[in-house]
């Protein structure tokens, strides 16, 4: 009896395992796929815009694996940062739609929600035949995706490109056992990477040495300068210096209520602590932009400096820079004075449907791939680390098991401090009024109490209330 | 014997075409037509914009004279006037000098002439754009060649950088400009004097006048339309200057090397206020075309040049 009902006990079994097989095999051949997601849209041609740098570079040699596995012929387009959003925003401003996508970086976001032509996605998240089960949307890096792409209770974007300031040193020179004992003995604490705004101020001090001077126990041939910023009107000077320094000061360039507040005690000490870093600065850093930064780093006369995350990966690399593997990275430093939230500047980048976009499934589903884990990985083992908008990144071997490590460990620091610009229709035009003032400041023909005021003068004739609700 | 009657025929007149008065125009039309559609339409059209409010390029109503009021009292509209005035007033003078006096010289012939004159053609041949980035590479700060090796090494310039020095930065531009266009001047200016007639030489010698008198007193005025023409049309160019300071300063430091061209570019692809663009598009128009009209007339009549 026990034998026979064993035996009809493990047929039971036996059958509710062979059906849960069964509902196993048919949910697998459901699954949902890009290839079967694409097939109406077999054969269409879409058109992105976006920005050249490395990882778009890389990227772009993987868009024919899309094209192959769905059909849909991606046209990828890539033009300079100022071209992408020049021609970016007057396709979407104009409604022609040339592009079915385009690449806005946050501070653009402002202008072109507040002119209505930015399409959200939240239809195409919710519908399952074009959104994979698997998109994982918890996993995208925060709070660069949420200030970034959602607004008024709508999703307009993923997350597509992270990028990140970081701090960029020379890990010979701050390991140099010469210099490390003349600094303690000047400073009265060790020499390493900066993790505060006032080490990263000292250690611009110590190093900077004229010609003649040793450096690391050797004659210095030239000058050396202990700290370089981005200094060029344009460009990101005004970001980096809003979110690297004056937020941490606890100042902002705008209040709660969205008014400039240029004119704060808060802004004027980090102006006077920004014109204070221009003093170790290699001459010519009012004319330094987002290239020249790596430039520098790369030639090795500079110990140290703020730059952007993605521009270091074209240069700490074997046959870069004579100085490859020299370097030290770190998340952007925070002030050790201030105890409010550290703040670092991020640039959160996102493509946009175009509301005037033809295709604009087959573009969802292109943007959507984008973003998936897997391209994701490709695109971090093409380029041996890239910079992420998955949090899962990190733990892969390509972002921990390399010489890089350091430096995807402090983009992963800059990322959890830095938000998406807030939406100022004007910010390009505030961006260049601060622009100047920051050049001024910097070389010393304006004062950071003048520069606070002129600065505050010049934003509020271009805006009273430059936020949007 | 006979006679011939020798009475005058008067020429026969061409035979009009059946097209009759209206045929030239007709020839002429399809240039004009092309001409109207290039060039008069969008200029109107920039007209009618800039007396219009226009938001994120959405046309919205009609503003009167705010956009020319708003411009007129802006300080970085003056600012961008005096710095293409400093920018014309010296690169274009010395780029007429040094073309003339390089024209000159190369009309008294000089050895490889025929690899010499495409050689000079280089500046001008690359486009605005290269000769930025060129620069760029010899004068960046810290990292230029010309910066790194010489104005830093020997302490010329060791404390700031051409394009980052507010005082500098203007006058290292003009320097750039006058680089690019002068072999421009002096082909032009060349090309000019190999054209003129010999005779006038030959009784100059005759008459034992000197290379001075000759210069002042013939060279000078038979080359004075081209003199006129090529100076007018580098002038204009050179106030229209764009490429270069975008490339290099972006029109900074400050406001210190902001032309018309790049604020107008950053009001409409920054700012998007294409009224205000276009209201500054228009003003210098005008400016140019009153100085034009002064020149033209000037020229004319004083050099005989048109």
């Amino acid at each position: 009896m026990r034998t026979k009902g064993k035996l009809s006990r493990l047929r039971a079994a036996t059958t509710v395992l062979a059906g849960l097989g069964v509902v196993a095999w048919a949910g697998t051949a459901g699954a949902w796929s890009y290839k079967e997601a694409a097939e109406p849209y077999k054969g269409t041609t879409v058109t992105i815009l976006d920005e050249i740098t490395p990882l778009q570079e890389a990227f772009a040699k993987l868009v024919p694996q899309f094209n192959e596995e769905t059909g849909i012929n991606v046209n990828y387009q890539l033009l300079n940062h100022f071209e992408v959003i020049s021609r970016g925003q007057a396709d979407l401003l104009s409604g022609q739609g040339e592009f079915d996508a385009i690449l806005l970086h946050s501070a653009q976001a402002g202008l072109l929600l507040d002119a209505g032509v930015l399409a959200p996605i939240d239809d195409y998240l919710a519908n399952e035949k074009l959104t994979s089960p698997d998109i994982d949307l918890a996993d995208i890096i925060e709070p660069g995706w949420s200030s970034s792409s959602k607004y008024g209770g709508k999703t307009y974007a993923f997350l597509t490109w992270a990028y990140n300031s970081i701090y960029w040193a020379r890990k010979d020179l701050l390991e140099h056992p010469d210099e490390q004992a003349a600094f303690k003995a000047k400073y009265g604490y060790d020499l390493a990477p900066a993790e505060t705004m006032q080490q990263m101020r000292d250690i611009a001090e110590f190093f900077t040495r004229k010609k003649g001077e040793k450096l690391a126990g050797k004659a210095l041939e030239s000058d050396f300068y202990g700290m370089l910023q981005e200094g060029i009107k344009g460009g990101s000077t005004v970001p980096l210096l809003w979110n690297g320094i004056i937020k941490n000061f606890g100042g902002d360039l705008f209040d709660a209520e969205g008014r400039p507040s240029f004119d704060t005690p808060e802004v004027v000490a980090a102006l006077k602590f920004w014109a204070e870093l221009w003093k170790f600065a290699p001459p010519g850093q009012a004319e330094a932009s987002l290239i020249d930064v790596p430039t520098i780093m790369g030639q090795g006369i500079v110990a140290q400096t703020i730059a952007w995350s993605d521009f270091v990966l074209g240069v700490d690399r074997p046959g870069a820079s004579p100085l490859t593997g020299q370097f030290t990275y770190r998340r952007v430093p925070y002030n050790g004075e201030y105890k409010g939230a550290r703040s670092a500047e991020t640039e959160p980048s996102i493509l946009i449907l175009s509301k005037a976009s033809k295709n604009p499934e087959a573009t969802y589903l292109f943007l959507q791939w984008m973003t998936d884990k897997a391209t994701q990985l490709k695109l971090a083992e093409s380029m041996k680390g890239a910079v992420p908008m998955r949090n899962s990144m990190w733990n892969q071997t390509v972002y921990t098991d390399t010489p890089l490590a350091e430096l995807f460990v402090a983009m992963k620091g800059s990322l959890s401090d830095g938000v998406a610009k807030p939406r100022a229709p004007k910010i390009y035009e505030l961006y260049d009024a601060i622009g100047g003032i920051a050049q001024e400041v910097g070389l010393g023909t304006l004062s950071p109490e003048d520069g606070a005021k002129k600065g505050q003068e010049l934003m509020l004739a271009i805006c009273e209330k430059c936020l949007l609700p | 014997m006979s006679t011939i009657d020798a009475a005058p025929v008067a020429p026969a007149k061409p035979a009009r075409r059946d097209s009759g008065l209206w045929y030239p125009y007709l020839l002429i039309a399809p240039t004009m037509i092309t001409l109207t559609i290039v060039s008069l339409v969008p200029f109107l059209y920039a007209a009618y914009l800039s007396l219009h409010e226009v938001k994120y390029g959405q046309v919205r109503g009609f503003a009167w004279f705010d956009n020319y009021a708003a411009l007129l009292t802006d300080g970085r509209f003056w600012n961008s006037m005096w710095v293409a005035f400093v920018f014309v007033t010296i690169a274009v003078p010395i780029e007429f000098m040094l073309g003339l006096v390089g024209a000159l010289v190369l009309q008294q012939g000089v050895r490889f002439e025929r690899f010499v004159v495409p050689f000079l053609f280089i500046p001008t041949m690359m486009a605005p754009i290269v000769v930025g980035l060129l620069w760029k590479i010899m004068l960046a700060g810290s990292w230029g060649i010309l910066s790194y090796n010489i104005l830093e090494r020997f302490d010329i310039l060791s404390e700031t950088s051409a394009f980052a020095s507010p005082t500098l930065a203007l006058y290292t531009l003009i320097f750039v400009d006058i680089w690019q266009w002068t072999p421009f001047m002096m082909l032009a200016f060349f090309a000019g004097l190999q054209a003129l007639p010999l005779n006038p030489y030959r009784a100059a010698a005759v008459d034992g006048a000197d290379p001075v008198q000759v210069f002042f007193r013939i060279t000078l005025p038979m080359l004075a339309p081209v003199l006129a023409v090529v100076g007018l049309l580098r002038l204009i160019d050179a106030f229209k200057i764009f490429d270069s300071i975008f490339i290099l300063t972006g029109g900074g430091p400050g406001t210190a090397t902001e032309s018309p061209s790049i604020l107008a570019y950053k009001i409409v692809f920054e700012y998007w206020e294409i009224g205000k663009a276009t209201a500054l598009a228009v003003l210098v128009w005008l400016v140019f075309f009153v100085f034009c009209s002064l020149f033209y007339q000037i020229a004319k009549k004083r050099l005989k040049a048109f």
